[in-house]
């Protein structure tokens, strides 16, 4: 019996003795490192030497430093943009957090059929965005668009939503409230079953209201993950794409072209791929920059 | 150990939170870096493959030389206009000459994008390309297509000149960019299906046949539409882009406009531009659906399929529909003419036209292809299966005239003027920036006369950037 313990340990002594004790985690972990160096450090490396490049009829001419970077800044339509992403993330994920708040709220409590009300909730999430994309514009398109039809059947005119600057910012935003409240709702949902009854309990037996409780425990209690679910959809909703080339193309005018879609048309169509890519290189930073910033919030709150 | 437990529930929290947004925010940058990291490699057409027995064949003449075995993989832009194609042509080229074809269809962007990469890094994912005329100028100067007259292809005479012309870089006429001044024009694409507009017109409308001018054509549908005889006069794509771009088009060559002089100056905001531009905007608008501005070539079909519009200017892949019950509700109303003139009566050319990869695997059999389908029996047989051909051969057919009556309306449109976009690989940016223009003209009711003077200027500062001038 004591032979066989002894001869259990030997290889461990063994790996003692050759000193690579220290080295074998490193070894464990390896393959994971590879393979996010292979899929997220390679293409940010490839992608800044491609913004560093002239490109002309899809070859690198020559290196032109940061001279990408400096057009990009430059270039007014960038600029548009970027503005209008700003707007666009800001309305689309203030609307997603207060429609996903007040429905994970109305949704926490165990009532009949909840479960299959949760169920119906999520459903636009999962679908994918281009079908989502095709939905919208038959629901929005002037002539034969459900909006259309019924307001006709009401005695009106053509809803051309998607036919005039501000409206058609608007419809995009509505279809992004659409697509992503469920992931907001499901995040806070989760955030308050996980909460600690206590404070709810006391704050019940002292009489107070319920908005009261909801201002003095539920809203600070729920906060870092409300904090998580802002900045996942931020970063997400940065980068929409799909549902803007299937239902506006980036119109009319520039009023729907958000950064993804700009470098989209910069980088596959026009071919100018280190403008394109010094574009998006930019927007990236950004987005590094307010995930870390939002870090750095959150172990403040938790302190 | 309560305690221990709370703690260790609140640190798993904390670092669940924190790595959720680290994870987060690497994920969405390397998604947006992802997207920049594509290959983008370059490499230039590589050299000519050695000869083969099909580049001996002569071309146009029997199909006893055009054989071989194996597979051709042709690539190609989901198009109604390629049905015919897939349907009559593929089985036949099967039959006559052996050799296997796989058709791969995608998305129009979709396709232009892939085709470019696989054709720059070389991976062999096609053999030929069927492409929309203006990607050759980019696929031309980017080295992705095989120069063709090595291997015994030549631009045919029986190939009407506006079309052939399109398969020649740099162009043989016109302005062109930097870096090809002083080279010879090489053939690397032939046509594959010819493609133009023409007018679609109500003949309870235009009684008298097609409007010879678009003064006319504005008072006839006009005078309809007021009448309540028909809901719009006219339909048109105006998109912003190469939608509006297109409905425009007609108008401003029509006017006596160009888009670009002889050293690339834009020249869309001349005087006839601008008038031209003032007409589609204000007088060609007020005929229109109110949101026309929304409206691309879905919606235009729609509306002069279902029997809403008087007239649309369309491509032939669109105007064929009408005389199809499945998709028109006007079948037996719809005529179709060459365009109205105000000068001249001009319209847009946008053709199919097939090349060769530089990486084609089975370049050989690419060759037999090119081969067999310039004949003009196969442009026969594509006329008849619905199809415009290429050659006049299949436009002057009786059998495919009986069957397709927009034959002959666009041979004539052909003669009476059909001109191509401009032969530069940086059209479709300079595209995007005028029909950017032109739809904020449109949807704020403007003549679009300061919008064009402000897009002349962007197009003439983005093409500095590129070192034209």
């Amino acid at each position: 019996m004591a032979d066989v313990a002894a001869e259990r340990t030997r290889p461990i002594e063994r790996v003692r003795g050759a000193g690579l004790e220290k080295v074998l985690p490193y070894l464990f972990l390896a393959p994971a490192l590879l393979l996010v160096l292979a899929v997220i450090a390679y293409p940010m490396i490839r992608g800044f030497q491609i913004s560093t490049q002239f490109y002309r009829f899809g070859r690198p001419l020559r290196s032109v430093g940061l001279d990408n970077y400096r057009e990009a800044l430059d270039d007014k339509v960038f600029r548009a943009a970027v503005w209008t992403t700003i707007r666009y993330v800001f309305f689309a994920v203030l609307f997603e957090t207060l429609l996903g708040l007040v429905l994970a709220m109305l949704c926490v409590r165990e009532l009949p059929f909840i479960r299959a009300v949760r169920l119906v909730l999520i459903i636009p999430m999962i679908v994918t965005p281009v079908i989502v994309g095709l939905v919208f514009r038959l629901l929005y398109a002037s002539d034969v668009g459900l909006l259309t039809i019924i307001s006709h059947n009401l005695g009106g005119g053509d809803v051309g939503l998607l036919s005039k600057e501000g409206s058609a910012f608007w419809a995009i935003v509505l279809l992004d409230v659409w697509e992503w409240t469920p992931l907001m709702f499901l995040i806070l949902l989760a955030g308050l079953q996980s909460m600690p009854q206590e404070p709810f309990e006391a704050a019940k037996v002292d009489g107070a209201s319920g908005w009261r409780t909801f201002l003095d425990h539920t809203l600070p209690l729920l906060k870092p993950v409300l904090a998580v679910a802002i900045v996942l959809r931020t970063l997400d909703a940065f980068t929409t794409f799909d549902q803007i080339y299937v239902l506006t193309q980036g119109g009319p005018g520039t009023s729907t072209q958000l950064v993804a879609y700009y470098g989209y048309d910069s980088f596959f169509r026009f071919q100018r791929y280190g403008f394109a890519a010094a574009m998006l290189i930019m927007c990236a930073l950004v987005l590094l920059a307010f995930s870390a910033m939002a870090v750095r919030m959150l172990r403040r709150m938790d302190r | 150990m309560e305690g221990r437990q709370e703690e260790q529930l609140a640190l798993s929290r904390r670092r669940f939170i924190q790595t959720g947004l680290a994870a987060g925010g690497a994920l969405a940058a390397g998604s947006v870096l992802a997207a920049c990291g594509g290959s983008s490699g370059g490499g230039t057409s590589s050299a000519a493959a050695g000869s083969t027995a099909a580049a001996g064949a002569a071309s146009g003449t029997g199909t006893e030389d055009l054989k071989g075995t194996g597979q051709i993989i042709i690539g190609g832009f989901e198009d109604g206009a390629l049905e015919p194609f897939k349907k009559v042509i593929l089985p036949l080229f099967t039959q006559e000459t052996g050799i296997k074809t796989q058709f791969l269809l995608e998305p129009y962007d979709s396709f232009f994008s892939k085709a470019f990469q696989d054709g720059t890094s070389k991976s062999g994912q096609f053999d030929i390309y069927i492409m929309d005329d203006p990607w050759i100028p980019q696929y031309a100067a980017g080295g992705v297509l095989e120069p063709l007259e090595q291997y015994g292809l030549t631009a045919e005479d029986t190939y009407p000149a506006p079309f052939i012309d399109l398969g020649f870089w740099p162009p043989k006429s016109g302005p062109r960019v930097k870096g090809f001044e002083d080279q010879d024009p090489t053939l690397v694409a032939l046509p594959t299906i010819g493609d133009l507009q023409t007018l679609t017109y109500r003949n309870d409308v235009f009684t008298g046949g097609a409007p010879k001018t678009y003064d006319e054509f504005v008072k006839t549908a006009g005078d309809a539409q007021k009448a309540g005889k028909i809901k719009y006069g006219y339909v048109f794509r105006g998109v912003k882009g190469n939608p509006i771009v297109g409905s425009w088009w007609p108008v401003m060559q029509s006017y006596g406009a160009d888009m670009f002089d002889d050293k690339w100056e834009p020249i869309f905001n001349s005087a006839e531009g601008k008038a031209s531009a003032a007409f589609l905007l204000q007088q060609l608008k007020a005929i229109a659906p109110p949101d026309v501005a929304e409206y691309n070539s879905d919606q235009e079909g729609a509306a002069i399929l279902g029997g809403d519009a008087a007239a649309a200017i369309q491509y032939s892949g669109a105007a064929i529909k009408s005389d199809d019950p499945a998709q028109s509700k006007a079948v037996g109303k719809l005529d179709f003419g060459v365009t109205p003139a105000q000068t001249k009566a001009v319209s847009q050319l946008g053709i199919f036209i097939h090349g060769i990869s530089s990486g084609a695997p089975n370049k050989d059999n690419a060759v037999i292809f090119c081969k067999w389908f310039a004949q003009d029996r196969i442009q026969i047989e594509l006329a008849r299966g619905g199809d415009l051909p290429v050659k006049r051969a299949g436009f002057e057919d009786q059998q495919a005239v009986s069957q397709h009556r927009l034959l002959p309306v666009a041979l004539a449109q052909l003669d009476s003027g059909c001109t191509p976009r401009p032969r530069t690989p940086d059209w479709s940016e300079a595209e995007v920036i005028i029909g950017t223009a032109l739809n904020q003209a449109l949807v704020k009711g403007t003549d679009g006369s300061a919008e064009l003077d402000q897009a002349a200027k962007d197009v003439k500062a983005k093409l500095d950037s590129l070192g034209y001038y």
